[in-house]
């Protein structure tokens, strides 16, 4: 186990720049979860500390020594692939015993850690097998134990759980949520899947176009996303993004949406009046309630509903927005509701940069 | 029931006509499987069996086993024997080591790599008589260089053509045919290296293998069922190989070159004997179709572990 520290590491594919700059601190036994879309860099940036792919510029030590020039093999950590990467001419057992007989460990030894994983991940009866001869799930197991038997410095995976369905991915997140518990090893994680991000992670890493966009717990990330794109990415269904002018009205701010519709909002902000701005508000903090409580009056467009609530299309300001409810009885097509918004519950972006903003005082 | 009655009682025609239906579909494909591949080969194996002899116009009799007597006490058909196994061993065994070489080579990334894989699989494309001419010039003292350079390097003392020298004649021709046949080992093995997935390396080489384990446990292993394969076909296929010989060496000196195809077609068409020539013929049939089936076996088993 240690800590991992990457120092504006760079990689680029001769004049394309896929990773510009990354600045990192891992702590010790942290869970560290990289997310973006595809393209964003998180894969390279993980390859880059397994040594897969040469650092351009930068540096990257794990546990206080410098890996740059270290074959994958001399750095001690244990990759898991998204295509699990099993040896298929080997049986569970040999597959997870290949890296410690390559590093000359006594047999007993190996007989002891092959036990050992295979009972913390379920895969006694299996030990003979051969990967063909697996599931999906099992075989995401052996990866795992694979790279668990060495007890290595850092555990880095890369989308793991991609290749399964739905609910065995559910599954594994918990087991791998709890092996991380119970193992308490440095982990770097890669997922395009927000939810994975949220629910696994420490830390979120949430990354786009190659640059780093926020570093943070995922409460964090999802209360105060620093740009649109965290803000858009985080959270699903999506936050709505309703672009608005900044007005400042009796020494409080308001935004002004289409429609000359004002909504206030929790202060003022270092920013001029009419600034151009985007207001971000997140499905389930757009309260909906019967007509006649008060409110802007509008029409429900559609109704999704996911059994523990609805999502509903509506357009207050003759702009689509999503709201969340609960409520079941306000979930239907064509019906009237009133749709208010918290003050504190806005977030406020510049519409220049995207950048958030954070009201003064 | 209606339906049952009615057809037991269709007429011997309409039944003829669906009985033949299946056949006279495939009667197209089957004629021609008959007419080109089984009419000579029960031909060809009947002769072996007759005294054939195109100098002899009335011969054509059965002889019953009076070849394979013959062939048992025939001195030059033994020396046919172990010079084909030489021949196709040196052969095969070079070929297919160069071959995988050289696919090792093409598979790593480099540029103009799309242009060395054409050019390396040129050879191939060369006829095998030219081949062989080619080499029987670089091998000859007078207009080619090889001779020269094997005594610039202290092998030879003064340069002379080895393909008329009995210690060494065998060596011409293999030469000849590891330069052609290189390119269909480095294709097939080539292809097989494509499939193998990236990954499989990357996670070998964070668990601490380095070059040669990589080979030795991935690469191999995800090989084996293609070289089996690849080296059965070229075995059955170089043992059968007669041209390369016969244009360069036609079998001498004094036999040392003569493998069991050459000697097959020096029976037939410069003695004329086409009996016993068949006879050989199916000897050689009879032991390839032998190893055959052990590389078949083989190749299933590695399959089945894989």
């Amino acid at each position: 186990m240690a800590a991992i520290d990457i120092k504006s590491a760079r990689k680029a594919y001769g004049a394309v720049n896929v990773l510009h700059g990354v600045d990192l601190a891992i702590g010790d036994g942290e869970f560290v979860v990289l997310v973006g879309p595809s393209g964003c860099g998180k894969s390279t940036l993980l390859r880059m500390i397994a040594g897969l792919e040469e650092i351009t510029s930068g540096e990257i030590a794990i546990g206080g020594r410098r890996v740059n020039d270290l074959q994958p093999k001399d750095r001690d950590i244990a990759m898991v692939f998204q295509s699990y990467a099993l040896y298929p001419h080997m049986t569970v057992a040999e597959n997870m015993s290949y890296s410690l007989k390559l590093r000359r460990t006594p047999k007993e030894r190996i007989a002891a850690a092959i036990t050992a994983a295979a009972g913390k991940l379920g895969l006694d009866q299996l030990t003979e097998r051969r990967p063909k001869a697996l599931s999906g799930g099992q075989r995401q197991r052996v990866a795992m134990g694979r790279a668990i038997v060495r007890s290595p410095k850092a555990f880095l995976f890369d989308e793991p759980l991609s290749n399964l369905d739905a609910r065995l991915r559910e599954q594994m997140r918990v087991e791998i949520k709890r092996l991380h518990k119970d193992l308490g090893a440095t982990s770097i994680y890669v997922t395009h899947d927000q939810i994975e991000a949220m629910t696994l992670a420490d830390r979120i890493v949430a990354m786009n176009g190659g640059v780093v966009q926020q570093v943070g717990s995922p409460l964090d990330l999802y209360d105060r996303p620093a740009n649109l794109f965290v803000a858009g990415f985080i959270g699903s269904p999506a936050m709505n993004m309703i672009p608005a002018t900044y007005r400042l009205a009796n020494g409080t701010g308001v935004a002004e949406v289409a429609g000359g519709h004002r909504l206030p909002l929790a202060g003022s902000f270092p920013v001029p009046d009419g600034t151009a701005v985007v207001i971000g508000v997140r499905p389930e903090h757009v309260t909906v309630s019967p007509p006649g409580s008060g409110g802007l009056r509008t029409g429900v467009d559609l109704v999704e509903p996911t059994g523990f609530g609805s999502i509903l299309h509506l357009a207050p300001f003759g702009q689509p927005i999503k709201a969340f409810s609960l409520d079941r009885s306000l979930g239907r097509d064509g019906a009237a509701v009133d749709v208010t918004f918290d003050p504190a519950r806005l977030h406020v972006f510049a519409e220049a940069d995207g950048r958030r903003m954070d009201p003064a005082g | 029931m209606t339906a049952f009655v009615a057809s037991r009682r269709r007429p011997f025609l309409q039944r003829l006509a669906d009985a033949s239906e299946p056949w006279l579909y495939t009667a197209p494909a089957l004629i021609l499987i008959v007419a080109v591949m089984l009419v000579p080969l029960v031909l060809g194996v009947s002769y072996a069996f007759r005294d054939i002899k195109l100098l002899n116009p009335f011969g054509g009799g059965f002889v019953g086993l009076k070849h394979f007597e013959a062939l048992a006490t025939d001195q030059a058909f033994r020396t046919a024997l172990v010079n084909t196994l030489w021949w196709t061993g040196a052969s095969v065994l070079i070929q297919f080591v160069f071959g995988l070489i050289l696919a090792l080579l093409l598979n790593q990334p480099f540029r103009g790599r799309a242009i060395a894989q054409a050019l390396c699989f040129l050879p191939w494309a060369v006829p095998s008589f030219l081949t062989g001419l080619d080499w029987a010039w670089l091998f000859n003292p007078v207009i080619g260089p090889l001779p020269h350079w094997f005594v610039a390097l202290g092998l030879m003392e003064t340069p002379q053509s080895i393909l008329s020298d009995p210690d060494l004649a065998m060596w011409g021709p293999i030469a000849a045919n590891v330069w052609w046949g290189i390119p269909f080992f480095a294709i097939t093995l080539l292809a097989a290296l494509q499939a193998i997935p990236k990954d499989l390396y990357e996670a070998a080489a964070i668990d601490g293998a380095g070059p040669i384990e990589r080979f030795r446990s991935i690469t191999l292993p995800f090989l084996a069922p293609t070289i089996a394969i690849t080296i059965l076909l070229r075995t059955v296929w170089i043992s059968n190989f007669a041209d390369l010989i016969v244009v360069m060496t036609n079998g001498g000196p004094a036999d040392r070159t003569q493998i069991v195809a050459s000697y097959i077609f020096t029976t037939a068409f410069r003695r004329l004997d086409f009996g016993y020539a068949s006879a050989i013929a199916l000897v050689l049939l009879v032991l390839l179709l032998a190893y055959s089936m052990l590389i078949v076996l083989l190749r299933q088993s590695l399959l089945k572990r894989g």
